[in-house]
């Protein structure tokens, strides 16, 4: 029977949204007094474009060490919500993890790990890197940012309007869900088969939840867009004066750049001990 | 121009399409990213595929619309809210859903037509799982660097991946795309597009027919994802390629170092400056 606790209490138990929603707003909206998120958001894209990239290239120990080790102190300055990290560890060894298992299983030996724990290193350092910037920047910074480099604004437009919108749609969806449960006769999880059942039950809940909120939200993403169009939000996407008013708030300081000379120094350093070794 | 042409739609309407495919399969697969996923034996059952709505959307507005809004909508919710960006592999994501869900709704041609929406949404979520698990292939091969030198990862990639798809094809593609589509699509239709200010779609309205040019930019697109993929495989180590064009990478590193050094020294000699400056200002 163990298996059916297992089938029911992943799914229904932790599908407490409320626990969810606290943590997605934490994440989001809780730390914008951080070092991290206190930086010019341009510089921090220049260094996740190192981070984020390089790691896949080299096969360097000691270096890879090197920016994992950075990239961790970046992660703890940036103060994540408890609950990314958790996923981005069971994202990483899980992945790994059953590679290594199917390798051993189809008859390979202990040589298999060696290569396996260099690409958890590289996964590791580079979304520990993403995680930084991801989640220690205030998404509004973010979108500026991503704006000054060029990116469509229509990627910035979204980066913005889901920073607004996510409680709106969370709440939305809860109660939605809510409802239908209040509506709903559950079937009785006793048996085996009574637990099938209340799973179907439960996964039937929520597609058919999502009819009301196509609905809901259709409305909503009509009267957004028409508010757009009244603000001359197409033709101020395109405009160059615009973007020079919206990207003025950017400022590089000392401390971006002490923060890149710092980052530059440690990897140059690693660099220094991996070809002495 | 008239106010109301027959079947195309302006501009700001295609925007509300993005925005709408953007904020519901955001907000899903934000979920889906927080729920983990559990193992009976090897079979994996995950509820990952949310494909359902963009797939849903796309088949009853502008295809395209729709799955740029569901990729941008998963990149931008469920991966830079929640900080989880992958780099690399996210452009491959955002690739392959778009592909797969505007093929599936392409291939609908009247929205009435149940047998016609079932197979658009199956083979629009196995298109999509199809080609992540070959850019998935991929890039195991290219980030391993001796692959072919360990014994049974090769074999051990295919088998993972090959079960992953079928596993994912089998139990998402039905459960998740399409029963859920089969549902949803003649509720909707007629419903949903009066609150978007727009016309139902029927048979006479739908965009042209399939030509050559779909499967070619799919075909162009993927490559862009393979592409990003392949960067990877030069594998050239940092060291090898300075090397090069340095006679000992040990110079060049320490002259990294004092290069680093200088630098950190600058910005500090610049921070004390910059505090000194708005004093002297100021008397």
């Amino acid at each position: 029977m163990r298996i059916t606790e297992k089938l029911s209490s992943n799914i229904l138990d932790k599908v407490s949204i409320d626990f969810l929603r606290s943590q997605v707003l934490k994440n989001a909206y809780g730390n914008d007094d951080t070092v991290i998120a206190g930086m010019d958001p341009r510089m921090l894209l220049v260094w996740y474009l190192f981070f984020g990239l390089v790691p896949w290239f080299v096969d360097d120990v000691p270096f890879l060490l090197g920016c994992f080790f950075l990239v961790a102190i970046t992660t703890k300055l940036a103060r994540v919500a408890g609950m990314v990290l958790f996923l981005f560890v069971l994202g990483v060894f899980s992945q790994t993890g059953y590679l290594l298992f199917v390798t051993l299983l189809f008859g390979g030996d202990a040589s298999a790990v060696g290569p396996l724990l260099i690409l958890t290193l590289k996964v590791a350092t580079v979304s520990l890197a993403s995680v930084t910037i991801f989640s220690g920047l205030d998404p509004d910074k973010l979108a500026n940012g991503l704006m000054w480099y060029g990116c469509p604004e229509r990627l910035s437009f979204s980066i913005s309007y889901a920073y607004r919108m996510l409680p709106l749609l969370m709440e939305e969806f809860q109660n939605v869900l809510l409802s239908y449960r209040l509506r709903g006769n559950p079937p009785s999880s006793d048996t085996f088969c009574g637990k099938v059942r209340y799973l179907i039950y439960q996964v039937k809940v929520i597609i058919h939840a999502f009819y009301p909120l196509m609905l809901n939200t259709a409305k909503r993403s009509r009267t957004t867009v028409e508010v757009l169009e009244i603000r001359g939000y197409r033709y101020a996407a395109v405009d160059r004066e615009v973007k020079k008013i919206k990207l003025s708030s950017l400022k590089i300081t000392n401390n971006d750049l002490m923060f890149l000379a710092l980052s530059f120094l440690w990897v140059a350093v690693t660099v220094l001990v991996s070809t002495l070794i | 121009m008239s106010a109301v042409q027959k079947g195309t739609l302006n501009q700001s309407q295609k925007l509300m399409v993005f925005v709408l495919t953007m904020a519901l399969y955001g907000l899903a697969t934000l979920f889906t990213e927080l729920i983990p996923s559990f193992q009976v034996g090897i079979v994996e059952f995950s509820v990952e595929y949310f494909l359902f709505i963009p797939l849903t959307l796309a088949m009853l507005f502008d295809p395209l619309s729709a799955a740029l809004g569901a990729a941008t909508g998963e990149l931008v919710f469920s991966e830079i809210m929640l900080g989880q960006f992958g780099g690399l592999g996210e452009l491959e994501k955002f690739i392959t859903v778009t592909i797969g869900v505007y093929v599936a709704g392409r291939l609908v041609r009247d929205p009435k037509n149940r047998k016609m929406v079932g197979v658009a949404a199956f083979s629009g979520a196995g298109l999509q799982l199809l080609l992540g698990t070959i850019v998935d292939i991929l890039k195991v091969q290219l980030a391993v660097s001796d692959f072919e030198a360990v014994a049974g990862l090769p074999e051990s990639v295919f088998a993972t991946e090959g079960f992953a798809f079928f596993n994912d094809l089998l139990f998402s593609g039905i459960l998740f795309c399409l029963l859920p589509a089969l549902y949803l699509v003649p509720r909707l239709y007629g419903k949903i597009e009066p609150l978007l200010g727009m016309e139902p779609r029927t048979e006479a309205v739908c965009s042209g027919r399939l030509g050559w040019k779909l499967p070619a930019g799919c075909a162009l697109a993927f490559a862009v994802a393979v592409g990003a993929e392949l960067l990877a495989e030069s594998g050239l180590s940092l060291i090898d390629w300075e090397a090069g064009w340095a006679e000992s990478p040990t110079a060049l590193a320490a002259g990294m170092v004092v290069a680093a050094v200088v630098s950190v020294g600058a910005v500090m000699l610049m921070r004390a400056r910059s505090v000194k400056a708005p004093m002297e200002k100021s008397v």
